[in-house]
């Protein structure tokens, strides 16, 4: 849909915010790319999961929960990986864009910064459904989390066409660093000092994230209830 | 050797208690009251390696939590847990490898599989060398009888059939410890028997630890010599199960068969007439007069047949927990 909303936009414009029509369509191939390798996830029922007593089982058995998790969704996203291709594909075929590729270097960055991006969603999925120990009420927080995140992670709209003001209180979050600075490292749009601040930004979330994951769910097994079985 | 050792365990559980009805929900969103549930209370005791130690209590006695404890799923309150010389909560893989436990009301297999696809992923996770694995499971589908369905969709399995397949993935890697909550719930006469004479027979072979829970005492009866009682989260009993009775039974039970017909009055004065029909009659005596009352009964009337007997297990039982006030 926002391929259409932007192709209508861009036919009586050459550039838009800042945006040629190729940056933007790669902009949105990106995002849908993104979108199913970093957001989406398989944990997102783990709260009910931890509340109902399911993870019980795996408790019992050598296995390492977290591992356990990873797996999961690694295999999750493989799969996404598929329909996105096939999607893609027809998309590709109507459309007939033009996707600007960076040079190797800014390329093989991006990637590593995708992982970072999909490890920090990893350890906030982690730590809402660390919610589930204490309560199965996890949808609304959710919910909000997900309406945020479609509005600072850049899903609907590049950033940088938001007024500066509110541009510098998104950058505060960690939900940037989700989709939009990797789309921006991708388009070429960030200087070799941009590159180094969101670099120690994003391991920076990971580590602060991670530590407070990493409490919560050692607080939340000890209250955990192992219900229903 | 000790296997196991419990000492003061405590597991307080805080619940929230709501009032019914749509005022009460709204209620609790600014007045919530909560109360203290102790669900285990000060237990302390240990069971050698080789023992099958019964668990008996009533619904709610702290069984199960206390099961959990033992196995690292719950963090205890209070007190202290070693099996097999480790701390349940540290959920080593050394220690998750030497034992299972077995829920009745719980599934391990995975519903849509066959049987046989969740004993190949237990076989990965427990690290089981393929030839112990095809011995293994060889042997337990043969003794539990379930050859034939290993490869048929869990979901399409009998309560049993499922029940007997729960057994068998949780002993693929030959637990040293076993903890069995109510194992044959749900299951006919035969296949209780199949189950008990199999954890009889595993006990013996493997040498195996084992605590049990459960609500028929036939099982209790048969597999465990030694059985702790636990009630409101106290243990009131540890030790063997035949002295329970000389413990806790006050009474025993005369059963006559009369030559000649006697009124119930007359049998009265003994003890207390349980039934009286048709020259038969069962009495209900003091435990320690039992014989004084038997010769007596024989000195009086013309008895054909007199049978003392001590009162049944479960009935003691139910008295130590105070449920019904018996004989």
């Amino acid at each position: 849909m926002s391929l259409t909303v932007w192709t209508v936009i861009f036919t009586s414009n050459n550039s838009a915010f800042g945006y040629s029509k190729e940056s933007m369509i790669t902009y949105i191939f990106l995002v849908a790319f993104l979108q199913s390798m970093i957001i989406a996830s398989s944990l997102n029922g783990l709260a009910s999961r931890l509340y109902s007593g399911e993870i019980s089982n795996y408790l019992l058995k050598p296995i390492n929960l977290f591992g356990l998790f990873a797996i999961q969704e690694i295999a999750d996203k493989i799969k996404n990986l598929l329909f996105l291709f096939l999607e893609s594909l027809f998309l590709f075929l109507i459309f007939k864009p033009i996707i600007v590729f960076p040079d190797l270097k800014l390329f093989l960055l991006f990637l590593i910064w995708s992982f970072g991006g999909l490890i920090l969603n990893f350890i906030i999925t982690l730590l809402f459904g660390s919610l589930g120990f204490w309560s199965p009420q996890v949808w609304g927080p959710k919910f909000l989390f997900f309406m945020i995140l479609d509005f600072t992670a850049g899903k609907l709209f590049p950033l940088d066409i938001l007024p500066i003001m509110l541009q510098k209180i998104i950058y505060l979050t960690p939900f940037p660093y989700l989709s939009f600075v990797q789309i921006q490292l991708f388009l070429n749009r960030l200087n070799s000092q941009d590159i180094l601040k969101h670099t120690v930004i994003l391991v920076f979330w990971i580590f602060i994230l991670g530590t407070i994951t990493n409490k919560i769910w050692k607080k939340g097994l000890k209250s955990y209830e192992s219900v229903g079985i | 050797m000790i296997t196991i050792k419990v000492s003061n365990l405590k597991k307080y559980f805080k619940v929230y208690k709501k009032e019914p009805g749509l005022w009460g929900s709204i209620k609790s969103l600014w007045k919530r009251s909560y109360e203290t549930v102790k669900a285990v209370d000060d237990v302390s005791f240990e069971i050698a390696e080789g023992e099958i130690v019964g668990f008996i209590g009533q619904n709610g006695a702290g069984k199960t939590t206390t099961l959990k404890m033992l196995s690292g799923l719950l963090y205890p309150t209070d007190g202290k847990t070693t099996v097999l010389e480790f701390n349940p909560w540290d959920r080593k893989p050394e220690f998750q490898k030497q034992f299972a436990l077995v829920m009745g009301q719980k599934n391990q297999l995975w519903w849509d599989l066959p049987a046989i696809e969740s004993f190949h992923l237990n076989k990965a996770i427990y690290e089981i060398p393929d030839k112990i694995f095809d011995e293994t499971l060889a042997k337990l589908s043969k003794i539990l009888d379930v050859e034939d369905i290993l490869r048929i969709q869990v979901r399409k399995l009998s309560l049993g059939q499922r029940m007997k397949c729960e057994i068998i993935a949780a002993l693929l890697h030959n637990p040293k410890v076993l903890f069995l909550d109510e194992p044959t719930i749900g299951l006919d006469v035969v296949m209780q028997k199949t189950l008990r004479d199999f954890i009889k027979t595993y006990n013996k072979e493997f040498g195996a630890t084992i605590i049990l829970t459960s609500h028929y005492m036939g099982d209790v009866k048969e597999l465990c010599e030694r059985v702790i009682i636990i009630d409101k989260g106290h243990k009131v009993y540890d030790g063997k199960l035949a002295d329970i009775i000389n413990k806790y039974a006050r009474n025993k039970i005369l059963s006559l068969t009369l030559e000649n017909s006697i009124t119930k009055n007359d049998l009265e004065q003994f003890g207390t007439v349980k039934s009286f029909k048709n020259n038969q009659a069962t009495l209900i005596v003091p435990r320690k007069e039992a014989t004084k009352i038997a010769s007596k009964i024989l000195n009086q009337f013309k008895v054909n047949d007199l049978n003392i007997e001590e009162v049944p297990i479960e009935v003691v039982i139910r008295e130590i927990f105070g449920a019904k006030k018996i004989h």
